[in-house]
């Protein structure tokens, strides 16, 4: 990648970072920065888990790796440690339509319009998560041992994301 | 000696061999007409073949100019919409004049052009009352599918309100927007439409503002990108047309330029004809069906069946059925891998006897031991077992035949090599020129185009019901695979610096011969399906079954 893409990626990265820290977010469901002054492009971000979901109380992180084309491409999203949800893979990518770009669908289910687009941004895609963890969708499952505890037994699911999110915290 | 000559089939490979032409005169013939062994004559058209025309880049550039002409006269509009609007409709023009003579606002806005009138660039404000409507539906449509992310939006202070989104930058050199007035720098929009172009393959392409369904227009793309990028949009929207017109298809063999186009080869005829045609680089190619190469004589639906049969595991099923039997009360699958004829069905724990498959209450005293004959019960459950047994060895008689050609049309590259080593040789060795040993690699061409088509023979005979129409195709397919194995064992022949002449003049007559058998093979078949000689054994998309059995010639 060339030098100008990567310095306005860099340029729209801090821009972000600016008006995430000065706005902060909507109900403090989440911070999200660089992890080092040094590397702007690996990001870390701290989400709470949606209120009356199984996930409530719990607090996870997820680190975010930028592209140098970034903004025209989407970053990637990865729970560490990972998390139980049917759309997040066993090694805790996140499988969401907002961060695939048009041309690769690997589900087939996307419409074009739910897809990447450099008017995105870090806030939208992270509350978009914070939706998901809500609300799963099932079409296009990543982790599909998931989605199919969640399809048939929904309690044990809720149940399983319950401990997930204790021993996350060390409880 | 006229070697395309239609009339006299019946000469075999002594009578040509015998012919009295001396070698000088068959030397000059070759060289006035290179093409005489390969391309039939083109003057007679022959009952496989099609009409079909080649054309070149720049002639499909010139239909898609005229079309747009004419859109730009009729509706007043400029050359960006009129192609738009063309792209959108598929390049249907006359759909396209006529939804659009009915509800012009409507089209323009379903193609992706605000219908308000043209604009300059970076006057973003007064046109936008009709895409703003459209955003705020959809951003109810947004509302309903991620809820918290659009609650939430309210609070939060949006980008720079001044300056490019995209990449921040407050002042860039300049800014540009589409007809929907989202302004992003020059440098961020060249970035994205080169990622769409060039990656992606796009060439309706979206305004970068999120929901927005303005498409970039031809004009905006050629101003914004370098000329590579915009040579590759205009590459992408000439296939694009390609694609959407039904008489033209492109090339399919890798980076050939080439367009076919083809009126004489409607999907209704694919049941009566296979219109393979030859792009100016000798690429053939079926006009009718994505299949690659050339697969005559089979017809697209059926040569289609039989590579899914081919593909598919219902082989697999039919393996199954062969080699395993089936529990007579539960009817789970059994390998028998050992032991004893008394079974007993670990699912149901019925018992029963291997060898017969009655029950095995029924064998009284006769303990591992079936002696007993024609029980009703065990000879219908063998019954079915043998008729898949048969019908596995058909399959495989019919597909080992198939498989074997297209196995050695592969190794054909190396025959190539092989051949043309030779040729080296001869020319070394002999007092021939390099333009008298073509004959060795016409030979190698013609045995490569033969084998494509007795493999497809092998396909088709597998569909034949039997008949005798059936019987005289499977003599034509036998002289043909006789003369073509015939000619591939002098191709492998070791030279012997003695018999070069004699050996040329065998190998250019037996290769005529294997061209004139080929000949006879497709035009045979054509004839046959335009009279309605052949019958299928299964069912065939575009075909009445249960016809009177059609039965001609003894």
């Amino acid at each position: 990648m060339n030098k100008s893409s990567s310095a306005s990626a860099l340029r729209r990265l801090m821009t972000e970072y600016k008006q995430l820290t000065e706005g902060g977010s909507p109900d403090d469901m989440f911070t999200a920065g660089p992890i080092s002054e040094s590397d702007f492009f690996t990001w870390e971000a701290l989400i709470s888990g949606p209120k009356d979901t199984p996930f409530e109380g719990g607090i996870f992180v997820a680190k975010l790796t930028f592209p140098s084309d970034y903004p025209l491409s989407p970053f990637k999203m990865k729970f560490e440690p990972p998390i139980l949800h049917p759309n997040v893979y066993a090694d805790g990518n996140v499988c969401i339509s907002i961060l695939h770009t048009p041309g690769d669908d690997p589900t087939h289910y996307e419409a074009a319009s739910e897809r990447w687009s450099p008017v995105q941004s870090v806030e939208k895609v992270i509350l978009s998560v914070i939706s998901m963890l809500a609300e799963p969708n099932l079409e296009s499952g990543a982790n599909i041992d998931c989605c199919k505890l969640y399809r048939d037994n929904k309690p044990e699911y809720e149940r399983r994301v319950r401990a997930m999110v204790r021993e996350q915290l060390g409880l | 000696m006229d070697y395309s000559d239609d009339d006299d089939y019946n000469y075999d490979s002594d009578e040509i061999m015998d012919g009295t032409q001396d070698d000088a005169s068959s030397v000059s013939e070759m060289d006035e007409d290179e093409d005489f062994h390969i391309q039939p004559t083109k003057d007679k058209k022959k009952s496989y073949e099609i009409d079909f025309d080649c054309l070149e880049q720049t002639a499909i550039q010139d239909i898609i100019r005229a079309d747009s002409e004419q859109i730009i006269s009729i509706f007043n509009v400029d050359a960006s919409t009129a192609s738009l609007l063309l792209r959108h409709m598929g390049w249907n023009k006359e759909r396209l004049i006529e939804k659009y003579m009915d509800n012009p606002a409507q089209v323009l806005e379903a193609a992706g052009i605000p219908s308000q009138q043209p604009a300059g660039p970076s006057q973003p404000a007064p046109i936008r009352s009709n895409p703003s409507t459209r955003q705020a539906t959809s951003t109810v449509i947004r509302r309903s599918t991620r809820r918290s992310t659009a609650d939430s939006k309210a609070p939060v202070a949006p980008l720079t309100p001044v300056g490019c989104l995209i990449c921040c930058d407050e002042n860039p050199a300049s800014m540009t927007s589409l007809m929907c007035g989202h302004n992003f720098c020059s440098e961020c929009w060249a970035e994205y439409l080169k990622g769409k172009i060039r990656d992606e393959g796009e060439c309706s392409i979206k305004c970068m503002a999120e929901d927005c369904s303005v498409l970039v227009p031809d004009a905006f793309i050629k101003e914004t990108c370098d000329a590579a990028v915009y040579s590759r949009f205009e590459e992408l929207v000439l296939r694009h047309f390609v694609a959407h017109t039904k008489n033209l298809k492109y090339c399919p063999a890798p980076s050939c330029v080439y367009t076919v186009s083809c009126t004489s080869a409607p999907p209704s005829s694919l049941t009566t004809v296979v219109p393979t045609v030859v792009c100016k680089k000798g690429h053939a190619f079926c006009f009718g069906c994505p299949i690659e190469g050339d697969h005559r004589p089979l017809i697209c639906a059926v040569a289609k069946l039989w590579l899914q049969k081919c593909h598919d595991d219902s082989e697999t099923a039919n393996w199954i059925k062969s080699n395993t039997k089936e529990c007579t009360k539960c009817q789970s699958t059994i390998e028998k891998n050992g032991g004893c004829n008394h079974m007993t069905c670990r699912k149901c724990k019925h018992e029963f006897c291997w060898v017969c498959m009655g029950p095995w209450s029924e064998h009284g005293t006769a303990w591992y031991n079936c002696n007993r004959f024609d029980e009703k019960s065990s000879s219908e459950a063998r019954d079915t077992q043998s008729k898949s047994r048969i019908s596995l060895e058909r399959y495989l008689h019919y597909y080992n035949r198939w498989a074997n050609h297209e196995q050695s049309a592969k190794l054909s590259v190396e025959l190539y090599a092989k051949t043309e080593k030779k040729m080296e040789e001869m020319q070394i060795t002999s007092s021939l020129t390099w333009i008298e040993v073509q004959f060795a690699r016409k030979a190698v061409e013609e045995v490569e185009r033969c084998r494509t088509t007795l493999k497809w023979t092998y396909a088709m005979a597998y569909y034949l019901d039997r008949s005798n129409a059936k019987e005289l195709f499977e003599d034509n397919q036998r002289d043909l695979e006789k003369a073509v194995e015939d000619l591939s064992e002098l191709l492998e022949t070791p030279i012997d610096p003695e018999n070069i002449p004699m050996l040329r003049q065998k190998m250019t007559d037996k290769t005529v011969y294997v061209q004139k058998r080929n000949e006879i093979m497709l035009e045979d078949t054509a004839n046959g399906y335009l009279e309605g000689r052949w019958s299928w054994n299964t069912p065939v998309e575009g075909i009445e079954r249960d016809e009177e059995p059609a039965s001609s010639s003894a």
